[in-house]
C-alpha cells in the first residue's frame, strides 16, 4: 500500500503496545471533580452555579457570550462544594467548580435518537450547548470551527485518526470499538459545512483500525480511509491535510483558507454523542501509560478527575517516575504532582522513568542542521533558539518562530538538547506583546 | 501520593539518544580509512603526528577550559577529532612539535578563545593549519627549508604543482594513483578512495549530506574546464576531496539551509579553482573553506528557507 505522508518529521519510538490492544474500560467516580472554567481556546466562562448548589450530571455549569468559546457541565451529579482558583494542567491558578460527587451517579444518556433528521444549524447548536472541544488536545471550540467563513467554502472534512504521539492510543481504540459512531460524526461535520469528501487518515501502524474502518465506509459515497506514514507529527493539521489532499495550508493561515475541515477521531464520536443522546462532554477516553504505570490502561474518566484518582485505577505507580505528563511525551504538559484534573483535551497521563525522560543538560548549538530537516513547518530552529537568546524578537520571527506549532521535532533531534520549543514560547509572548505596544500606542 | 514533586520541564520529553558526543564519534569513525592509508604509506612518520596532535589538542583543551573556568569536556570528543585533523592536513615529514604548535592554535585560540564549541567562526583544524602554512613561509626566510604543504600544498612533485605548470605528463600520478593511492601531499591527500569511504559512512550516518561537498566538486570542475583544466584531474587531486567532504560540511563552521550550503559550496569552488590557477595551488582549498567560513553568518541571515505553504499556494477547487 502506498503511504501518504510530508516532508520532514521525526521517527521517535512509539511505544504503543503497552495499551493498544487493550479495550476501554470505564474508570470509577472519584469523590470530587475539580472542572476548570475554562478548558478551551478562547474566551474564559463564568459560573452559572453558586457553591451549595444541586448538581446534575450534563447540567451546563459554565458558559460565556463570547463567540469563541465552549460551556463546561458538570460530569457528575453532586454538590458544589466550592468555587475558587486551583492550579489548571499548566500549573496556572483557574477558577474551578469543585463538586462533590454523589455515591451513585445516574446512568444518563442511554436513548439514542436518529440524527439524519437534524439541520447544519441545528448540528451547530448542538456541538455549541454540548461544549465540544478539539479533543486531540489543542481544545479549540468545535462549533467555531464548524462555522467556516461564508467566503471559504469546504469541500473536505478529515477525520485526524493518526495518532502520531508515542504512548496513545486512545484515538486507536476509539477507531476499534466504535467505527459507526465515527462515521456518524463525520457525517455530521460532512453535512454542517457542506462538503462532499470526507476522509478519516490513520497511521499505519494502526492496520487493524485501517481495514475496520475501510470495510465500513465501503457503502458510504464520499467517504474513503487514507493510510499514512508512520511519523511524528503526522496528526498536526497542516501536515495531516498536505498529506491526504496535497494541498498546503499557507502561514499563519487556518485549514479553511485550502477548503478543508480537520476534526479528531474524539470529536468526531462526541459530535455524534451530543447529537443522538444529548450529552455533552463530560468524561473522555485517555491513555494511561508509561514504564512506572503498573497496569496500562485506555480509561473512561469524567472531567474534573483528579490525576492521582486517575493513577490509581491502574494500579498506581511503581519505580522511579521523574516526571508526570499530561498529553503525549512530545508536546504533554509536565506535572509538579498529580492534583491537577483531567480535562477535555487530555488524551493521556504518562509515568515516565529516568531511562524514557531526556535528562540531559543543554549544551551549544553545534550547527549541525538536524532541526532543520525534522521541522515539518520549513522553519529553522537553531537560529530561532540563537536570536532568543539574543532578545532579538523580530529575527527570531524572521527564522519562523510564530509559524511554529511546538512539535517538539527539532528538539527531539537535537544533539545538543536544546529546548527549542521554550525558547519558541517565549519569542512568541514577546512578539505578542510588542505588537500589542504598537497597537495600543 | 501528591506531595510528590516531579520534573517541570518544557516539552518534548522524549528526546533521541544521540548527543555531539555520537556525531564527534562517528567522525573519528569516518577518518579511520584515511588515516589508516597515512600509517599504510608514512608509518613512524604519520603514528607520530598523529598521536602528538591529539595529545596537544586534549591538553590544550583542558587547559584552555581550566582557564576559562569550564568543565572539561574531553568526552565530547571534538578535541580528539580536531587533533586528527591537525594531523591529517600537514604532510608527514613535518616535525610534530610543528604540527603541535598547529593544533594549539587550532583548539586554544580558534576553538575555546572563542568560546568553545559552537561559537567558532572558522574550522579550528583548518585554521590551524593555515597558520602553520603562513609561518612557516616566515621561517624559510630565515634559515631551515621546511616542508610544510598540504591541504592542497606541498612544495615537492605533487599534482597541483603539475596543474599549476600546466603540466599532465611525466612523473604525476595517474588517476588510478590518485583514486587509489599515491605519496605526495598531506596524510588526507594518500588516497580518495579512503576519503570517499569516510565521506559514506558520514552521509549513511546522516551527519552530513550532499549539499555543500557536491556544489564544491561540481563547481570546480565545470570552472576548471572552462579554464581550459582537465576538470577530472582537478578535481581529484590535493585536498579537494578531503576539504569537501570534512572540512567544508563542518556543522559549527557551514549554513544552516540546504539552499544556503549550496551557494557556500560554490563560492569555495570558486574560490579554489581561482586561487589554484592564478595564485599559490599550496593551501588554495583550506584557504577557501576559511572565507566560506567567514561568510556563513551573512549566509544563514540573508538565505532563509521558504517556510511551509509559502511555497506554493494551491488553488482553491469548488466543492463538485
Amino acid at each position: 500500500m502506498e503511504l501518504k505522508t510530508f516532508r520532514g518529521g521525526i521517527h521517535p519510538p512509539y511505544k504503543k503496545e503497552a495499551t493498544a490492544g487493550k479495550a476501554t474500560v470505564k474508570s470509577s467516580v472519584p469523590g470530587e471533580v475539580v472542572i476548570p472554567v475554562q478548558q478551551h481556546v478562547g474566551a474564559p466562562n463564568t459560573p452559572t452555579v453558586k457553591v451549595g448548589d444541586r448538581v446534575e450530571a450534563g447540567q451546563k455549569i459554565g458558559s460565556s457570550e463570547a463567540f469563541i468559546s465552549a460551556p463546561v457541565h458538570s460530569s457528575v451529579s453532586g454538590t458544589v462544594k466550592a468555587i475558587e482558583e486551583r492550579p489548571n494542567f499548566t500549573g496556572a491558578p483557574t477558577n474551578s467548580i469543585v463538586i462533590t460527587a454523589d455515591a451513585s451517579q445516574p446512568d444518563k444518556w442511554a436513548e439514542k435518537k436518529d440524527v439524519s433528521g437534524l439541520s447544519p444549524e441545528q448540528i451547530r447548536e448542538v456541538a455549541k450547548e454540548a461544549g465540544l472541544v478539539g479533543l486531540g488536545g489543542a481544545a479549540f471550540p468545535t462549533f467555531v470551527k464548524l462555522t467556516p467563513p461564508k467566503d471559504k467554502p469546504i469541500d473536505t472534512v478529515i477525520i485526524n485518526g493518526c495518532e502520531c504521539e508515542p504512548f496513545l492510543t486512545c484515538d486507536h481504540r476509539l477507531m476499534m470499538e466504535r467505527p459507526d459512531d465515527l462515521i456518524a460524526g463525520l457525517k455530521l461535520m460532512m453535512k454542517v459545512v457542506g462538503a462532499q469528501r470526507g476522509i478519516i487518515g490513520v497511521e499505519a501502524n494502526k492496520m487493524d483500525a485501517i481495514d475496520l474502518l475501510t470495510s465500513k465506509v465501503s457503502g458510504e459515497p464520499g467517504i474513503e480511509v487514507v493510510a499514512l506514514e508512520v511519523k511524528y507529527p503526522e496528526g498536526a493539521e497542516k501536515m495531516l491535510i498536505e498529506a491526504v489532499t496535497g494541498r498546503r495550508v499557507p502561514p499563519q493561515k487556518l485549514p479553511s483558507e485550502v477548503s478543508v475541515l480537520v476534526q479528531n477521531v474524539g470529536t468526531a464520536i462526541a459530535l455524534y454523542e451530543a447529537a443522538a443522546l444529548g450529552k455533552p462532554v463530560v468524561e473522555r477516553v485517555l491513555t494511561v501509560t508509561g514504564p512506572c504505570i503498573k497496569e496500562p490502561k485506555n480509561l473512561v474518566v469524567k472531567v474534573g478527575t483528579p490525576i492521582s484518582h486517575v493513577i490509581e485505577q491502574c494500579g498506581g505507580l511503581v519505580g522511579t517516575p521523574v516526571k508526570i505528563i499530561m498529553g503525549g511525551p512530545m508536546t504533554g504538559w509536565a506535572q509538579k504532582d498529580l492534583t491537577a484534573s483531567v480535562v477535555k483535551g487530555t488524551s493521556g497521563i504518562l509515568a515516565l522513568d529516568a531511562a524514557t525522560v531526556d535528562m540531559n543538560a543543554e549544551q551549544r548549538c553545534v550547527g549541525c542542521d538536524q532541526c532543520l530537516d525534522a521541522c515539518p513547518m520549513f522553519l529553522t530552529p537553531n537560529l530561532i533558539v540563537k536570536s532568543a537568546r539574543l532578545g532579538k524578537w523580530e529575527e527570531a520571527d524572521k527564522y519562523g518562530a510564530r509559524d511554529c506549532f511546538e512539535c517538539g521535532a527539532c528538539s527531539y533531534v537535537c544533539p545538543s538538547k536544546i529546548p527549542h520549543v521554550a525558547y519558541v514560547r517565549k519569542s512568541k509572548a514577546e512578539l505578542a506583546a510588542a505588537s500589542e505596544v504598537k497597537g495600543g500606542a | 501520593m501528591s506531595a510528590n514533586e516531579y520534573l517541570l520541564t518544557a516539552p518534548p520529553h522524549i528526546k533521541r539518544e544521540d548527543r555531539i558526543s555520537t556525531a564527534m564519534r562517528d567522525v573519528a569513525i569516518a577518518l579511520i580509512p584515511v588515516i589508516v592509508m597515512a600509517l599504510v604509506f608514512f608509518r613512524l612518520y604519520a603514528l607520530v603526528n598523529l598521536v602528538a596532535c591529539v595529545i596537544a589538542a586534549v591538553a590544550s583543551e583542558w587547559v584552555m577550559r581550566k582557564i576559562m573556568g569550564r568543565e572539561p569536556n574531553i568526552g565530547d570528543f571534538s578535541a580528539i577529532v580536531t587533533g586528527l585533523f591537525v594531523a591529517l592536513l600537514m604532510p608527514p615529514a613535518v616535525p610534530f612539535w610543528y604540527a603541535m604548535i598547529g593544533t594549539i592554535i587550532a583548539v586554544a585560540l580558534v576553538k575555546e578563545l572563542m568560546g568553545g564549541l559552537g561559537y567558532n567562526i572558522f574550522n579550528p583544524a583548518l585554521f590551524g593549519f593555515v597558520s602553520m602554512l603562513i609561518i612557516s613561509r616566515l621561517w624559510a626566510l630565515e634559515n631551515v627549508t621546511l616542508n610544510l604543504g598540504s591541504l592542497d600544498g606541498v612544495t615537492s612533485a605533487t599534482p597541483l604543482t603539475f596543474i599549476k605548470e600546466g603540466v599532465l605528463n611525466g612523473l604525476r600520478p595517474g588517476y588510478w594513483g590518485l583514486f587509489l593511492a599515491h605519496a605526495g601531499g598531506a596524510m588526507a591527500e594518500v588516497s580518495l578512495i579512503a576519503v570517499l569511504i569516510g565521506a559514506a559512512y558520514l552521509m549513511y550516518r546522516g551527519h552530513i549530506t550532499w549539499h555543500i561537498p557536491v556544489s564544491i566538486i561540481g563547481t570546480a570542475f565545470i570552472l576548471s574546464a572552462i579554464l581550459g583544466q582537465n576538470p577530472l584531474y582537478f578535481v581529484m587531486a590535493g585536498g579537494l576531496a578531503f576539504g569537501s567532504f570534512f572540512m567544508a560540511t563542518d556543522w559549527v563552521t557551514s549554513p544552516d539551509n540546504r539552499l544556503a550550503q549550496i551557494i557556500y559550496g560554490v563560492i569555495i569552488g570558486i574560490l579554489i579553482v581561482v586561487i589554484r590557477v592564478y595564485a599559490a595551488p599550496t593551501g588554495a582549498v583550506a584557504y577557501s573553506i576559511l572565507i566560506g567560513n567567514a561568510l556563513t553568518p551573512l549566509l544563514n541571515k540573508v538565505v532563509v528557507r521558504k517556510r511551509f505553504g509559502a511555497v506554493k499556494t494551491v488553488p482553491v477547487t469548488e466543492s463538485e
